[in-house]
């Protein structure tokens, strides 16, 4: 009992002084953020420095948790503030703008001096083998997604608790507008809507390409995509397909920003930079399955089961952070009470 | 006098010093934060309202299903012998260190849409209660078999000699014997509920939500602190009234009665075949039938599949969730034992003992943050966490053995001269250390498993088995689902070569409770 206290007490302050040695950029990230070992390895071999990444949750929980410590900030880069989120960080006060030293060919700009990174869709995916199997003809509205065709079909992440259940919401908002929106999740709801806590939940256990037993889900327009390129026998087309509704496609923008008031700033502003290399954006397809802000970098050819959507829905930056906790718990009124 | 009196305040300084600096500051820290934001009037709202009593209702729903099914289960094994029979018990505490995600996947492989049975129970009512026997049955169950085995032959033989039968021993004898240690299980299995991250909402679906992930979402996405506080502040004084309810009925309950205990008999008649097997069936369905098919699922993902295990990225997971567990033990059996030795006469330390259950998890994480900002994503509050949400178990169980404990033992050690730490240590200890390897069982299980973990801050180089597992779950391809199920039959066997480890069977023919 003793031994394993002090090593545990070692093991602690090792853990402190390691970190003292050399100078360190802290980069606070999502969950889902991933980019090759080997090009951070590049980075921090080429700047020497020593970077630390730090997981702080979903994106929102991210920012929130930002907010909370600007007076003493945890990291000194974040990555993962979208356009949903970009308003209230600035607002906030935890972003120092930044121009970043390649902001030409760039496809995605996001506002207020945060530095985008990747772009993608969020929407509605379906599974082919259910529909073909039951000869039933895609929806082609959201209005469609109300009738009795479609009762039980649907499955959406809580916008309350996910990124995409928000994406999707904020959707349906800008194109119904707030009104027309709240009939048709009231609709939508008495036609059998399910509300999973996440994505994982939803994909996972409601999804009847998995576990489950509704062939439509709220996803990203890249997830068929992943599944070609995540299944061992590399079937020739994806086992699932994207249903661009008009009124239900988001384009979600992500950015990295450097933290008001974070330690290291020459090494900071380089990280930035490196996002946008050509190396971090040829990466990112795979590693995040978005697509990268530079135009001349061209994703791996797996993303050709992911075609982009001609049209999108998405509230401006400004709308998207003034609104959304308003639309959240009108939402859960309409949808969950 | 003025030494044993002395002793337990000064024991008590460690775990409520933890606790203070671990969960009350940091709540009150974040609730600061919130002070100055206006607040609407919750209780007006009808919705708030309906969730608070529904997460009642439900927690109160599961212990009573838990229980319904719990006490046969458990009288049953604490009776009968058969082969197996210690497998079993160690067995049971697997259903404890699944991640609610891949127990779900487990769920609906067996009886979801395109389930093994052919019986599809997605979204109707039995889903969830299925979900809340997989994990709360299994506490139940060694509870309350710790507690049968506590039932002296003596007694139940004078019950039998005087006319009763078989069904009033049961009530008169052997269930108030039991009843101090089926009731903390029974306080835990609501409080679980109550916060309420289990399975049975992933299965259920968000409308079946209780009010903690309201506040989830007040604290994570609104960062709006006054309302938190509120709903925060109305679900810990329901869980503080269950916990402190429990505190009193469990003293008052305590009847140390240690002589011969009930010897087991072996299931040699039919009858006692039939009971056997009844109940090894119901906790096969519940418990077991879930984890077969996330293996077998493992299985079917063949070689390809099975590659997984030799990635860096494993490796480095495995690792991680063996040092994090060890580190966490350590602490744990220091809190564990410090708290339990000074709760043994103070109501309010019992209750205490389940303050980690009682605050809300994400409202600690973000405290921490706030209270600590020099120390986030540091091993050592990482480990804290970990030993935080995982010494009550040692506490619980700890606790209902050294009740267990006839006081004219001790006195009788003190009159032949043994000091005070003598008879502890000669006496008391050893009677109740299996109570001690229990509860380290049981912290060692949640410090695999660890769900709440997730909400502080981390790295990725500390990432462990089940965040890996949830990585995978993370992004779409039957690849990651593979990846998944591989290494949830990898956390499977550590966990299970963990129990083995810690729970050992004593060596000791006391006739106690062995397995």
């Amino acid at each position: 009992m003793k031994l394993s206290c002090r090593t545990f007490l070692a093991l602690a302050l090792a853990g402190l002084s390691l970190n003292a040695l050399s100078a360190e950029l802290r980069v606070i990230t999502h969950s889902s953020f991933a980019v090759s070992k080997s090009l951070i390895a590049d980075f921090e071999r080429q700047n020497g420095v020593k970077v630390s990444f730090i997981k702080a949750g979903d994106a929102g929980e991210m920012l929130n948790k930002l907010i909370l410590t600007r007076a003493q900030p945890v990291a000194d880069v974040a990555f993962g503030l979208d356009n949903a989120l970009v308003a209230r960080a600035v607002e906030a006060g935890v972003v120092e703008p930044y121009t970043p030293s390649i902001d030409r060919d760039i496809r995605q700009q996001l506002p207020g001096g945060v530095v985008s990174v990747d772009y993608g869709y969020v929407t509605l995916n379906y599974d082919k083998a259910w529909f073909e199997s039951r000869k039933l003809p895609l929806p082609r509205t959201l209005t469609d997604l109300t009738r009795p065709a479609y009762k039980d079909l649907l499955v959406v992440e809580n916008p309350a608790t996910s990124s995409p259940g928000l994406a999707f919401l904020a959707a349906t908002v800008k194109a119904l507008g707030e009104e027309g929106a709240w009939k048709f999740w009231s609709a939508l709801r008495a036609n059998g809507v399910k509300v999973a806590k996440g994505w994982s939940e939803a994909y996972y256990t409601d999804f009847s390409k998995n576990g489950g037993a509704r062939p439509l889900v709220v996803s990203y327009a890249t997830s068929p995509a992943a599944e070609v390129f995540y299944d061992k026998k590399k079937p020739a087309e994806s086992p699932t397909g994207n249903l661009f509704l008009p009124g239900g496609v988001f384009r979600q923008v992500e950015g990295v920003a450097l933290v008001k008031g974070g330690a290291e700033r020459e090494a900071a502003r380089k990280f930035v930079d490196f996002l946008r290399s050509e190396a971090v954006q040829k990466d990112l397809p795979t590693q995040m399955w978005m697509y990268p802000v530079r135009e001349s970098v061209t994703p791996d050819p797996v993303f050709r089961h992911a075609e982009k959507p001609g049209f999108d829905n998405t509230p401006d930056e400004r709308t998207l952070a003034a609104k959304s906790r308003a639309w959240v718990a009108r939402w859960t009124r309409v949808v969950l009470k | 006098m003025l030494r044993t009196r002395l002793t337990p305040a000064a024991l008590a300084l460690l775990p409520l010093a933890f606790l203070g600096l671990m969960a009350v500051g940091p709540v009150l820290r974040l609730f600061a934060e919130g002070a100055g934001q206006p607040s609407a009037n919750l209780w007006a709202d009808d919705y708030l309202r309906w969730r608070l009593l529904w997460s009642v209702l439900q927690a109160a729903a599961s212990c009573l299903a838990a229980l319904l099914a719990g006490l046969p289960v458990a009288w049953v094994l604490a009776r009968f012998d058969f082969p197996g029979r210690a497998l079993v018990l160690r067995l049971l505490m697997l259903p404890f260190v699944m991640p609610p995600l891949v127990a779900g996947i487990g769920v609906l492989a067996l009886v979801g849409p395109h389930g093994l049975t052919g019986v599809d129970l997605q979204d109707t009512p039995w889903l969830l209660l299925y979900g809340n026997l997989f994990y709360n049955l299994p506490l139940v169950v060694r509870a309350a078999l710790d507690g049968f085995a506590q039932v002296p032959q003596s007694r139940l033989a004078a019950a039998r000699t005087l006319g009763a039968g078989p069904w009033r021993a049961f009530w008169r004898v052997e269930l108030p014997t039991a009843r101090p240690w089926i009731l903390p299980a029974l306080c835990l299995v609501f409080l679980y509920c109550f916060s309420g991250f289990g399975i049975a909402l992933l299965l259920g679906g968000q409308r079946y939500a209780t009010v903690e992930v309201e506040i989830y979402s007040l604290v994570a996405y609104e960062l709006n602190l006054a309302d938190a506080a509120l709903l925060a502040y109305a679900t810990m004084t329901i869980s503080a009234l269950t916990a402190l309810a429990y505190a009193l009925a469990e003293r008052r309950l305590a009847q140390p009665l240690r002589f011969e205990p009930v010897a087991r008999t072996r299931a040699a008649s039919l009858w006692s075949r039939l009971a056997v097997a009844a109940a090894l069936g119901l906790l096969f369905f519940c418990g077991g039938a879930p984890l077969l098919a996330v293996l077998g699922r493992a299985l079917l993902a063949g070689r390809a599949g099975w590659v997984v295990l030799l990635e860096p990225d494993t490796v480095a997971a495995l690792w991680n969730t063996t040092r994090f567990t060890l580190m966490a033990l350590g602490a744990v059996a220091v809190l564990g034992v410090a708290h339990a030795l000074a709760a043994r006469r103070s109501l309010l330390m019992r209750a205490l003992g389940f303050l980690p259950f009682v605050v809300s998890s994400v409202c600690v994480a973000f405290g921490l943050l706030l209270l600590y900002p020099a120390y986030t994503a540091s091993l050592g509050l990482l480990v804290a966490s970990y030993a935080f949400l995982a010494y009550p178990f040692v506490t619980k169980n700890l606790l209902s053995a050294f009740d267990a404990v006839p006081a004219h033992l001790a006195e009788a050690a003190r009159t032949l001269g043994a000091s005070p730490a003598r008879t502890f240590w000669r006496v008391s200890w050893p009677l109740a250390r299996e109570g001690f390897a229990r509860g380290m069982a049981f912290a060692a299980a949640t410090a695999v498993g660890e769900f709440a973990v997730t909400l502080f801050l981390s790295r990725p180089e500390w990432t462990t088995l089940t965040t890996l597992i949830y990585q995978h779950l993370g992004r779409p391809g039957s690849a990651n689902l593979d990846a998944a199920m591989v290494l949830a039959a990898g956390l499977m066997v550590l966990a299970l070569a963990a129990f083995l480890v810690i729970d050992r069977p004593a060596r000791a023919t006391r006739g106690g409770e062995h397995a």
